[in-house]
């Protein structure tokens, strides 16, 4: 059945936060930067690499490898101050969040060697291959193919919607590496493969996103050559993997507080005076909402530590987290009098902006909230007794 | 883990073994007839259930608050007709608090403190009251300038008009003017007023919420893999599981917010806890009963299937010790005195006891 489990954070942990809450205030004053919407903030390698010196990335990997094998929940509360302060997140984000667990978990010794080190020191950056053109739920019916020739592995095909391929440095690709018709389930004959986005053969447009940035791709692979040592785990498991790296995806802090600062900074503007019983009523179930997601995410988090799989927990808070990101989104809106203008000096109103242009992203993007649902249904199974 | 209590696991298991036994639905429609269930109260008050987190040295059951949570969880998951609430955690409190004695059988609570007034000497107010009509004592928080007295009455000296809940529970009209001395009284124990016993009331609905709708999560998922139409279990439909997940998240949720809800009244130090918890229980209140109702179809609105025990109790306990309005602009209130800088701070609970360099 489904397992939340209600915790506190321990002396050390709240220490933690305070530490990484004294230092934002001192990198990156309010009103020294422009603060960015949850996971979609800028992408600062300089940045990165001081959240690097701390020790606040790659938190949960091996020692040896350049990490610090400290706990999920610790990896939670970093997270969520650098998302809750619109920090410039972009440049490590994936490698942080996922990449890093998955190579920590089936790469070889030389490959963890290779890229654990500059992931934990926020150099490295990472994206995502899965989606393609004609697989977007459906992701095990991916085309894009590998083919054995020698050492290596000759990629052809396709990934879309691929988030900061055209300027970083590694992606992960999942692709068939058997053809359908040798395999019984299309779920089989999949595998992942680390590829330099500088290979040759290997082209990212941009697509323009609907707020007028272009911060995901379309990625072509025309016969780019992956040396055989830069195969990800098995041959033939890479539908396996990537559901786990999918786990480490979809839990955290970063699918609920894509908002937060557009609820933060309408409050920061009504500092001052009477408030009037909406704003209350507004704040009153932001907060709410809020206090309840942060606990169910530290208990995603604390269930990880503990040896646990929450896929299914993920999967339910994730849709919650997403939904409510646009719900306190739309409450806000619907408190606003003028029409958000782009012609602004106000921080609230830029990031008003954008919200709503890309509010409708947050319950699409690491798999819809349909799908969301429809693994969470899978872990809702009838008792044999009465109530 | 600065704080990790958890109920004692035997003290819950035996409730929930006792309340499966006798708390059948057929027992529940039956006190719903008559307003009171002998064999659901003596089963559990020969256990003294009801008195748990109530001092032994007070007349009580000793064991935590966090027990009597989860008892209370059990309460809700049974839709059990008694007072277990209003007879230790409530009035129970209020009595040892002033150091008057328990009655033997069950005691409840005018759960506004402000609807009975002290003047020139007596109390005189009207109050709604859970079994006011079963209770031996019926007491009442009463405000005496800027102090609190407790004020335990017996049935006789007030007077009871019938009513009920939309679950059919008694919520009987309860009339007061009756002499202070000719009542056991006594002044709160420091820091018990008004607020308090508001804050203790609706942490009790919460709880009680989280065992029912988890109770409905689960008979919504049973109900839906046992009906068959198009010659599958209606279950397997998608439309259909969209309903069960809404109603398992709205179970997880008030379940989380219970936790934290009770660990915030055990520790004695209630922030934002009790008002956010009631929100989130308001909500997952609306949103799981009209999916469940849905995915049970016309048998969830029959007296016949069971799912009304507990979805009526839930829609009538959302009204008891403040509406979720009440509770949200509270809440809002105090997020904006806060300020923005204290916003994060107060959705991670920040505690002030905690010995950290803020
Ligand atoms: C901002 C953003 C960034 C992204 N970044 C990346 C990235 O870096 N790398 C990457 O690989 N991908 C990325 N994606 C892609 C993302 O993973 C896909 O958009 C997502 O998996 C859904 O696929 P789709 O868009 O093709 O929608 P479709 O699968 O075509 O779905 C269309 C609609 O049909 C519904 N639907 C589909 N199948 C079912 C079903 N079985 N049951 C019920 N409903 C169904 C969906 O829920 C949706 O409502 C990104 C997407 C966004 C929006």
């Amino acid at each position: 059945m489904i397992e939340f489990q209600c915790s506190e954070l321990s002396i050390e942990e709240r220490q933690l936060q305070a530490d990484v809450r004294e230092f934002l205030a001192a990198e990156l004053p309010r009103g020294s930067f422009m603060p960015g919407l949850g996971m979609n903030a800028a992408k600062d390698p300089v940045f990165s690499a001081k959240l690097g010196e701390r020790g606040w990335l790659g938190m949960a990997l091996p020692t040896e490898y350049g990490g610090h094998e400290r706990s999920a929940v610790d990896r939670f509360i970093v997270t969520e101050e650098l998302l809750r302060w619109g920090a410039p997140v972009g440049h490590h984000w994936v490698a942080d969040r996922q990449s890093g667990p998955v190579i920590a978990k089936f790469a070889t010794e030389a490959q963890k060697r290779r890229f654990l080190p500059g992931i934990c020191r926020g150099e490295l950056s990472f994206c995502i291959g899965m989606s393609e053109p004609a697989s977007g739920s459906d992701l095990a019916s991916v085309t894009t193919r590998a083919i054995h020739d020698g050492d290596s592995w000759v990629l052809d095909g396709r990934k879309i919607w691929t988030t900061g391929a055209d300027r970083n440095d590694w992606i992960v690709v999942l692709c068939r590496t058997s053809l359908l018709d040798e395999v019984t389930d299309k779920r089989q004959g999949l595998s992942q493969l680390i590829v330099d986005l500088r290979s040759p053969g290997v082209t990212a447009s941009p697509i323009p996103f609907i707020d007028g940035t272009a911060d995901f791709c379309e990625v072509t692979f025309d016969g780019v050559v992956v040396p055989g040592e830069l195969v990800l785990g098995e041959i033939g498991s890479g539908w396996t993997q990537n559901m786990s790296e999918l786990a480490y995806e979809r839990g955290g802090a970063d699918r609920w507080l894509s908002t937060y600062l557009v609820a933060e900074e309408l409050l920061r503007n009504h500092e001052h005076g009477e408030i009037s019983d909406d704003l209350a009523d507004l704040l009153g179930e932001a907060v709410a909402n809020y206090w309840l997601l942060h606990q169910l995410s530290l208990s995603v988090a604390r269930s990880i530590d503990r040896g646990g799989a929450p896929a299914v927990e993920s999967a339910l808070a994730k849709e919650m987290g997403t939904r409510f990101e646009q719900d306190v989104l739309n409450a806000v809106l619907a408190f606003v009098d003028q029409a958000p203008n782009t012609a602004t000096d106000s921080l609230f109103e830029r990031l008003l902006i954008t919200a709503t242009l890309t509010a409708p992203s947050f319950t699409i993007r690491g798999g819809t909230n349909e799908i969301l649902r429809s693994v969470a249904a899978k872990g809702l199974r009838p008792s044999s007794g009465r109530r | 883990m600065s704080d990790t209590a958890e109920p004692d696991t035997l003290v819950v298991e035996t409730v929930e073994r006792l309340l499966a036994d006798v708390c059948t639905p057929a027992s529940v429609e039956r006190a719903e007839s008559v307003g009171w269930s002998a064999a659901v109260w003596d089963a559990l008050a020969n256990a003294g259930f009801p008195w748990v987190s109530v001092p032994v040295d007070a007349g009580g059951s000793g064991g935590t608050l966090t027990d009597a949570a989860a008892i209370l969880r059990c309460v809700g998951r049974h839709a059990a007709p008694v007072p277990v609430a209003e007879t230790g955690v409530l009035a129970g409190w209020l009595l040892a608090g002033a150091g008057i004695a328990l009655p033997a059988g069950p005691a409840t609570v005018v759960p506004d403190a402000s609807a009975i007034t002290l003047v020139d000497g007596r109390l005189t107010g009207r109050a709604t009251v859970a079994w006011g009509r079963r209770a031996e004592r019926i007491v009442a928080l009463v405000a005496n300038g800027s102090d609190w007295i407790v004020a335990s009455c017996r049935p006789e000296q007030l007077s009871i008009t019938l009513g009920q809940s939309l679950a059919g529970e008694p919520r009987d009209r309860v009339w007061f003017d009756v002499p202070l001395v000719a009542t056991e009284h006594a002044p709160a124990l420091p820091g018990t007023d008004g607020d308090a016993l508001h804050h203790r009331g609706a942490f009790t609905r919460v709880v009680m919420t989280a065992g029912a709708l988890s109770a409905i999560a689960q008979m919504t998922i049973d109900y839906t893999n046992e009906r068959q139409q198009f010659g599958r279990p209606v279950a397997t439909f998608q439309a259909v599981q969209q309903h069960l997940v809404t109603v398992a998240q709205c179970a997880v949720r008030v379940e989380m917010a219970a936790d934290l809800a009770t660990r915030a009244i055990a520790r004695g130090a209630v922030g934002i806890e009790i008002a956010a918890a009631r929100l989130i229980a308001d909500a997952a209140i609306v949103a799981g009963t009209r999916a469940a109702h849905q995915a049970h179809g016309a048998m969830g609105v029959t007296r016949e299937y069971p799912l009304h025990q507990l979805s009526r109790r839930l829609w009538a306990w959302r009204h008891e010790y403040g509406s979720a309005t009440t509770w949200r602009r509270r809440l809002g209130r105090d997020v904006h005195a806060g300020g923005a800088d204290a916003l994060f701070p107060l959705i991670t609970g920040w505690v002030a006891h905690d010995s950290v360099r803020p």
